[in-house]
């Protein structure tokens, strides 16, 4: 059962120019895909298509409500006027939950991203990478069935980086939900995702399978792991051999 | 420091004035001095008080009316581009034309007996554009992508309204607060002006009335006053400005 789907899409923007064109793409439900490609490749857009921010100018976009989505923007996107705590309540409280659900929730995404003392700190008392943890706690606290996530990490430092993808897999573990996580970094997505997708110039380039099987904690040392990412490397166009050795 | 330059400048200069007019020797209907002033001020003070306390009020209703109707509006324009399209046109017109040319027909038409009224609505006129603008302004100039958010979050228009747009534009819509607030005080003195003898009561119409009686040091009281009410004012603005932004907004980090 797909949770997405993409279905020879194309995305137009006003003013002409074409990110998208004819991508096809299934997302399980339960799976954890990660997007790569180099900057200005359009996973953005991708990832604004699946929410349904944009629609697509050709093919078709089946996908949830736009309530069931979780969605963690490029920049941290908050409420300058709203503190921490209000700015990772905000789409609870639109939702309507009671007061103490709201209150468990926000105190375990804050306990998640480690920002449980900047409660009541206000967004420009933050550094960049603590405001994208706290839009990160945002997406979160929803506890959507299906989480976008794109270059949540990117601005972090590699030992936060580490143990956020770790927490990130145990949720997914946990609460089941379908994950599409675009990045920049190889090794990343190598290491959270059960697939890659691989793309340039707004198309599909390639679908990369990496291989979970008697996955264990130490991911990192895997042969498997090295080879996913040799192969990512590949197909993205670096040197053969490149990343891999490095990894 | 802040504070103080400020006074002190304005103390040398009433010196400065006090003296000069003393040796120039210049008559009393031209140039009073300070003293003078301040003795006109003592001795009208319950006539003038009230004066002020007329231009007040039309002022303060006047504002009101200003920023609640240019705010409502605005959050009409930023909703329907169309009612935009339709209305601004006229909207503009209000704002070009001069409205001591239309004030006359303003109080022809709300009535001679109901001059408070009339006065606040041409004052009203002249308070209203810098809000409208400044509203819209604030309201379209929203983070698109804090709109995507809104929207993943499921909010209806009214939650929209009140997470997102009135406080991003709040900025903004404080700026237009401040020259509307002292567009408001010009708009009731315009106002006082054109309804003339009788019919108002405020400080503009002292000034014209100690104008006519030749009692300069009178007028320069009531100026004096008025004045310090859209000083007032002003800083009444800023403060609520101060108030609603510090803790958040760029403008007021360090200091
Ligand atoms: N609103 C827009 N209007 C016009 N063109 C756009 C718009 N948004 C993005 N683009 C163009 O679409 C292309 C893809 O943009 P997108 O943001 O999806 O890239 P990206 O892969 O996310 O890049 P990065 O890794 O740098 O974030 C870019 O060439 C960009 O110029
Ligand atoms: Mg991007």
């Amino acid at each position: 059962m797909n949770a997405l789907a993409l279905n020879a899409a194309g995305l137009r923007y006003d003013n002409g120019f074409t990110a998208l064109s004819d991508i096809t793409a299934q997302f399980a439900r339960g799976s954890f895909t990660a997007l790569v490609g180099p900057s200005g490749c359009g996973k953005s857009s991708l990832l604004r298509l699946l929410a349904g921010l944009e629609q697509p100018t050709i093919g078709s976009v089946t996908g949830l409500a736009q309530s069931d989505i979780g969605f963690v923007f490029q920049e941290p996107t908050l409420l300058a006027w709203r503190s921490v705590a209000e700015n990772i309540t905000l789409p609870l409280k639109i939702e309507g939950h009671a007061r103490s659900e709201i209150d468990t929730r926000l105190a375990e995404a804050l306990q998640l991203v480690g920002l449980t003392d900047f409660a009541d700190a206000l967004p420009r008392q933050l550094s960049g990478g603590m405001k994208m943890r706290v839009s990160l706690a945002r997406a979160l606290a929803k506890r959507p069935p299906v989480l976008l996530m794109d270059e949540p990490f990117a601005a972090l430092d590699e030992l936060t980086r580490f143990r956020l993808d770790d927490d990130l897999r145990a949720i997914w573990r946990q609460q089941d939900c379908t994950i599409v996580f675009v990045t920049h970094s190889v090794t990343e997505a190598a290491y959270l995702a059960e697939r890659a997708l691989v793309m340039q110039e707004g198309k599909l380039k390639a679908e990369i399978t990496i291989d979970q099987a008697g996955r264990t904690d130490n991911f990192r040392g895997a042969p498997t792991y090295t080879e996913a990412c040799a192969e990512l490397s590949q197909a993205l166009g670096h040197k053969s051999g490149h990343k891999s050795g490095a990894a | 420091m802040r504070y103080l330059v400020p006074v002190l400048v304005g103390i040398a200069l009433l010196a400065i004035w006090e003296v000069w007019v003393s040796l120039a020797n210049i008559p009393v209907f031209i140039l009073p001095r300070p003293s003078a002033i301040g003795a006109a001020l003592v001795d009208n003070f319950a006539t003038l008080m009230a004066a002020l306390w007329v231009t007040l009020k039309v002022t303060a209703a006047a504002f009101f009316w200003a920023a609640a109707s240019a705010i409502g509006l605005a959050i009409i324009f930023t909703r329907a581009r169309l009612i935009e399209m339709a209305l601004y046109p006229y909207v503009v017109t209000l704002q070009v034309t001069p409205v001591v040319a239309i004030a006359p027909l303003i109080l022809i038409w709300v009535g001679f007996d109901n001059v408070s009224r009339a006065l606040v609505i041409i004052a009203w006129i002249v308070a209203f554009f810098p809000m409208l603008t400044n509203s819209v302004q604030g309201l379209r100039s929203v983070d698109p992508q804090l709109h995507d958010l809104m929207r993943l979050s499921g909010a209806n228009w009214w939650q929209r309204l009140c997470y997102l747009e009135l406080p991003a534009a709040l900025p903004s819509i404080l700026t237009g607060a401040k020259i509307s607030g002292g567009l408001a005080l010009i708009g009731a003195v315009v106002a006082e002006f054109v309804a003339g003898s009788g019919a108002s009561t405020g400080l503009a119409w002292r000034i014209i009335e100690a104008g006519n009686r030749l009692e300069i040091a009178t007028m320069f009281a009531s100026l004096a006053l008025l004045s310090a009410l859209g000083i007032v004012l002003f800083y009444l603005l800023s403060f609520c400005e101060w108030l609603l932004l510090h803790r958040w907004h760029d403008s007021f980090q360090r200091g």
